[in-house]
Parts: structure tokens; sequence; C-alpha cells
């Protein structure tokens, strides 16, 4: 083995030590000079602090990309990864954009440290194939979550948001953790290639089968699919909106390409088989059944929700049981690269639409301190860019041409039906997501007549985004749509560096 | 009987004797307490002290919040020292580049203290 | 039965303890010991399949379990800066109590 080279490893690192960098100056910025000034100078403080971080991270990572390998796969970067962490610098970015006002709390520098700590923990969980770093990383995205999503002291709903959140957490992390401890025996090491070979060599036993259920416990816990959602809504609700933002959006397309890492490169020689008529053992039936629940219980949930949050974070799983199907379109290594492409690109659309969406709801709430969805009564006669932005972002979700939403779901359901070498194995499931995008089209036209169609209620102060509130929903807006029209912006560098990282 | 095994039997032994001692003592005790001073419980007798003042309030205090963010820090504090042990069993063998991380590691720590100080947290009042 | 299998099954009868607990109990902090249970569990995997394994040179195991034990620790931290959160709105720490948010 070779000795370890911290400069390497310094080097592959760049870009999350400029973010850590970026942490610790804007937590002592803020507790340094700021002590006086107005929580309003602070937090414009504290987002140029994390913007210049932000910026020197995507500088490293598309001008000097270091590719390459420490420590037998503790850190891996390759052309995938960078661009994968560039989506998740950006996405943190956006999230600090709608973050300028944040009256829910007086520790503001503390509030942009964990954003960007959150931040590298999503970085550090998609280039690692070794399950230590992983599970060090899915914590370090972890417990900044938590913290953020209970920002908010003065409001106890905040308060139960991040226990709810901290406490189905932490057993999927125990889970999780278990399932590691399994593998690990199984296989005598902690690098993913070495439990795939190790797995591949005999049929699954007891031993491999309780760490897989472990492992997807762990995962479905982190993407909220059923029946792990249950802190979704209350998180969601409750958290600071742009906190909840945050873990709808990075968190999100974290976890789903870790998932997607750990299935394919570790466990992929145990796929199983998810046929309508004879479910084998592995992977794929049990994905199939939490696809299967998330998707129904998503939309079917969605439908009675008065908060525009609750409602956001129903769909979002929803969106976790579309993106799960793609997950096990990587079970066939031939549809693998296409498959993982399109994982990527409905998770960063999607995640996209997120941010946007959860931007206008943060808008709403200031002017009618709450998110109801009767706030939004007469939204485009109040403020006609922000319901064309709110139009944009839910048919996206809904996944109507042109937008990025509706090509994300196609290529995905595409992969999966592709899945299998041709036999068509995961056709019923594509046939039941198609109808249930019916389904979610309904709850999301819902919310868009009371934009649209109702006149608002009384007295509704005026509806007016700040500047950076404005440039993040309309950047937003524009890349949904941008990207729906143009997805070979996306799709052409996506596809070129999965070939490079070897799929 | 191997070296080995006789000097688990010293053990053993030992153990056995650590048990055994205060079971005796105990016993001892119980027989005394049966033959000399029988149980005659009272109120006075039952009063969580016998002498001085009439004590008040509940034994469920309820702490201050600050005390419990002191054990948080001390917690933490404490078990960050568990990286400290294996740095310093291997540190002649290690390069200079783990204790320019191991330094890293310490000044992280080192400004959370810092970090927490400068909150007030360690303030008590 | 051989020694690892012995570990294994007080490992899994520990974590079964521990999510017994999570589930059972309505007290945050308890919740919260049978979250620790739980965790410990993997870590006592991880010392059996090390000192048992093929290969007990590579020190795999026990760093995982190190790394795992100082995680557990923050997420201790996290989880009870959060009870004494919902402390001060609740004035209890059961966790009946804490149900707000509903839908």
């Amino acid at each position: 083995m070779n000795p370890f080279s911290y400069l390497e490893a310094l080097r592959l690192a760049a870009p999350e030590t400029a973010l850590a960098v970026a942490a610790l100056a804007v937590l002592f910025a803020d507790l340094g000079g700021m002590r006086g000034e107005s929580l309003r100078h602070r937090a414009i403080l504290g987002a140029g602090i994390t913007a210049v971080g932000g910026a020197m991270a995507l500088l490293w990572l598309g001008f000097a990309p270091g590719y390459g390998t420490i420590a037998e796969g503790v850190l891996v970067t390759s052309p995938l990864t960078q661009l994968v962490k560039a989506g998740l610098v950006l996405l943190t970015l956006l999230v600090a954009g709608l973050s300028l006002d944040p009256r829910f709390t007086g520790h503001v520098g503390e509030y942009f440290s964990l954003l960007l700590l959150g931040t590298i923990g999503m970085m550090v969980l998609v280039s690692t194939q070794d399950l230590l770093m992983l599970f060090l990383a899915l914590e370090l995205t972890s417990l900044p979550l938590y913290v953020l999503a209970g920002f908010n002291k003065r409001d106890r709903a905040s308060a139960e948001a991040a226990l709810k959140y901290f406490f189905f957490g932490s057993v999927a992390a125990a889970f999780l953790l278990f399932g590691f401890s399994l593998l690990y025996g199984v296989a005598g090491s902690t690098r993913l290639p070495v439990i795939a070979a190790a797995v591949a060599l005999k049929p699954p036993d007891a031993l491999t089968l309780v760490a897989l259920v472990c492992v997807v416990m762990g995962f479905g816990f982190k993407v909220a699919a059923v029946p792990f959602h249950l802190w979704a809504p209350d998180a969601y609700e409750g958290a600071p909106t742009p906190a909840a933002a945050f873990i709808a959006s990075g968190s999100k397309v974290a976890s789903f390409a870790v998932f997607g890492i750990v299935l394919a490169q570790g466990l992929g020689p145990m796929a199983g088989g998810a046929d309508w008529h004879g479910f084998t053992t592995g992977w794929l039936p049990l994905l199939a059944v939490v696809a299967l629940a998330s998707m129904l219980l998503g939309n079917l949930a969605a439908i009675a929700q008065r908060s525009v949050k609750r409602l956001l974070a129903y769909s979002a799983i929803a969106h976790a049981g579309y993106l799960l199907l793609g997950l096990m379109a990587l079970a066939t290594p031939a549809n693998r690269p296409a498959a993982l492409a399109a994982i990527l690109y409905y998770a960063i659309t999607y995640a996209l639409s997120t941010v946007g969406a959860f931007g206008i709801v943060a808008v709403v709430e200031r002017a009618t301190g709450s998110d109801a969805a009767d706030g939004f009564n007469g939204l485009a006669r109040r403020s006609p860019a922000l319901a064309l932005c709110l139009m944009i972002f839910l048919l996206s979700l809904a996944g109507i041409p042109p937008l990025a939403g509706f090509l994300g779901k196609f290529y995905v359901f595409v992969a999966a039906t592709r899945a299998g070498d041709g036999s068509l194995s995961l056709f019923w499931l594509v046939l039941v997501a198609i109808a249930l995008s019916v389904v979610s089209l309904y709850y999301y036209l819902k919310l868009l007549k009371r934009a649209y169609v109702l006149p608002p209620d009384g007295a509704v102060p005026a509806t007016r985004p700040d500047v950076m509130e404005f440039v993040v929903i309309g950047m937003t807006a524009a890349a949904v749509l941008g990207l729906g029209v143009f997805p070979r912006a996306l799709l052409e560098p996506l596809a070129l560096a999965i070939q490079q990282a070897g799929f | 009987m191997t070296e080995q095994t006789q000097s688990y039997l010293f053990l053993a032994v030992l153990l056995g004797v650590a048990v055994a001692f205060p079971l005796v003592m105990l016993g001892l005790a119980r027989l005394w307490a049966t033959v000399y001073s029988p149980a005659k419980p009272g109120p006075a007798k039952a009063a969580p002290y016998e002498c001085g003042l009439e004590s008040t309030g509940d034994a469920w205090v309820q702490l201050r919040s600050g005390y419990y963010l002191y054990a948080i820090v001390f917690l933490i504090f404490d078990v960050e020292a568990l990286f400290l042990l294996p740095f310093a069993v291997a540190f002649t063998s290690l390069p200079v580049g783990a204790f320019v991380a191991i330094l890293v590691f310490l000044l992280l720590l080192v400004e959370g203290l810092v970090w927490a100080w400068q909150k007030g947290v360690l303030e008590w009042n | 039965m051989s020694t690892l299998q012995s570990f294994l099954i007080v490992s899994a009868l520990l974590f079964g303890i521990g999510l017994t607990g999570v589930l059972t109990r309505r007290n945050a902090i308890l919740v919260l010991l049978g979250i620790e249970f739980m965790l410990n569990a993997a870590n006592l995997n991880f010392i059996a399949f090390w000192r048992f394994g093929p290969n007990p040179e590579a020190l795999t195991g026990v760093m995982f379990a190190l790394f795992a034990i100082a995680v557990a620790a923050a997420e201790a931290a996290v989880g009870l800066a959060l009870v004494i959160a919902i402390y001060r709105h609740a004035r209890t720490a059961n966790l009946d109590a804490v149900e707000e948010l509903k839908g």
C-alpha cells in the first residue's frame, strides 16, 4: 500500500476545504465584528462569505479539477463526482440567496456555517467508495440539517420538526451502521468494489440479506420514501423555509447519488428481480415495493394538504418514488450509464424547481404570516411575476412539457422500461408511475387555480420578494425552463462524465 | 499446569475472595441487625435526615439549561479526545503530514471552545 | 456455535433491545438511549468481525468503531440540544406531548 499522501488528499478535497474555511470564517466574522449590527447586515455578510467560498469551490471544480483516488477509494474524484458537486454547491448558493431575511433566528453566522458544513457532507458523500467515509459524510450532512430544521428557537413547530427529523434520522443511521457492519463482516473490507466481489461469490445468505434490508432502510429514510417518510411532512412544515428548501434539494440530490453508487457498485451482483409475476431475492423487489408505496401515498396524501409546505413534502415523497424507479434501472449493467444520467438529470432539475417553489412559499409566508394554501389566493393579481414562476415550478414538478420535470420523468421511465435487457420487467411500475403522475397534476393545478383564478382574500399585504429572492426564484425558473428546452446542456456533460468515470 | 493457567488461577482466587469477603461482612451485619436492632419505622426515622433542618421542596429540582449546555460541550470535547489516543500511541512512526493533520484537528477543537466562550455558553450566572 | 456467532447474537439482541426502546418509550431521553444501544450493537459487530475475520492486521473494524463512537457522541449532543429546545416550549420531554404538526 502506498503511503498516504496528505498533499494529494488536500488537492482532491480542495473544493471541500474552501467551503470548510468559509464555514469557519462566516462563524467568526459574525461573532467578531458584527455584534451590534442589524440582522439584515449580518445576513448579507454571511451570505457574502458563503458566496465567496462557494465561488472558490466552483472555480476549483470547473478549472482545476483534480481526478484521482486516495487510500484505495476513501476519496474518489472523477468528472462525474465533480459535476454533481458543482450542482450541490450551486443549490447551496441558491438557498443562501433565499436566507437574506433571517427573521427566524439571531444566530446568523451559525446558520450559514451549518449550511456550508452540510454541503461539505453532501460533497464527500458523492465522492467516496468506502463505507466508513460514507457513514461519516452522511452524518456530516444529517447533523447540520437537524439543527437547521430547529433553527427557529421561538417557534415550537420548528423545535418539534427538528426533534422528529432527528429521531427518525438517527434510527435510520443506526440501521445503516448495522447494515454496514454486516457488509464488513461479509466482505472483510469496507470498500464497495470488494463488497461487490464478495456478494457475487455466493447466493445471498441470511447475513447479506439483513445487511441489505438495513442499508435500504437507512437510505430510504434519507430520500424520504414510504414507509420511512414520516419525518418529511413535519420537517418541511416546521423548519424555517430556507432550511426546508435545503433539506428538500441538496440533501435529496446527494442521497440519491450515493444510494445509486452503493446499489450499483457495492451491491450490484445481488439485485434480484422485480418482475410483475415473480420477485427474486435481492434489492430490486425491496425497491419495487418502496417505490410503489411512495408513489401511491405521496400523490394521494398530497391532495388533502392545506399547507403548501406539506404539499411539497408529499410531492417530494412521490418524486422519491419515481427516482427509486430510476435506481432500479441501475440493476442492468448495460443500462447503467443511461439510467444514471436520467437519475441525476431528474434529481438536479427537481431540486432546482423545489428551491424555487420554497422561495415563493417564503415570500408568500412573509406577506400572509403562514404557508396555508389560502395565502396563494389571487397571487397572480398581487404579483404576476411570482405567479408565473410558481406556474413554471409546479408544472415542472407535475411533468408537463416543455419543462425540465417532464424530460426528467421521461428519461427515468425510459431507463426503467429498458431495464432487464428488453424483458420489460419493470414496465408495470412505469405504468403505475405514469398513472400517478396524472393524479399529481390535480393537486398542482389546484394550487395554481388559487393563484390564477380565485380572488385574493380581503386585504392581503403586498407580496413582494426582496432582490436576492427575486434573483434566485427567477434564475431557477429560467433554469427549469431552459433545461427543459435544451436538455443537452446538462445531459451531454453528464453522459461524458459518466463515461469517463467508467460506469 | 502451565505457567499461564497458574497466573489465571491467581486471578480466579482473587475474584473468589473479592466476592466472598463483602458477602460475609454483609451477612454479619444483617445478623447483627436482626438480633440487636429490629426495624421500628416511624415518621421521625423515615425522614431523609434525622437531625438538622426540616427538608423542603422536591429532590427533582429543575436544573438551569446552562447546566445542560455545559454537559453537551463537555460530551463533545470528552469524546473527541478519543482520536488523540491512537495518535499519541503511534506518534513516533508518523509522517509530518499526520502531525499537521492532527494539529488542524486540535485547532478545530480550540475554535469550537473559543466559539462557545464567545457565545457565553461557559458563563454561569 | 463459534465465538463469532455468539457475538453476532449478542449484538443482534442489543440492536433489538435498542429498537424496542425507541419504539415503546415515550420519554425523549430514553429514546436517545435506545438509539445509542443500536449504534453500539453495530460497533460490537465491527469489533467481532475484525477480531475473528480473515485479516485482523488491517484495523478497519476498529477504526470504524472509533469513528462511530465519535459520531454517536456528536449525534447525542445534537439530540440533547433539540430535546432542550422542545422542553423550553412544551415543559416536558414526553414525546406524546409533541404532536402539534399533523396531517
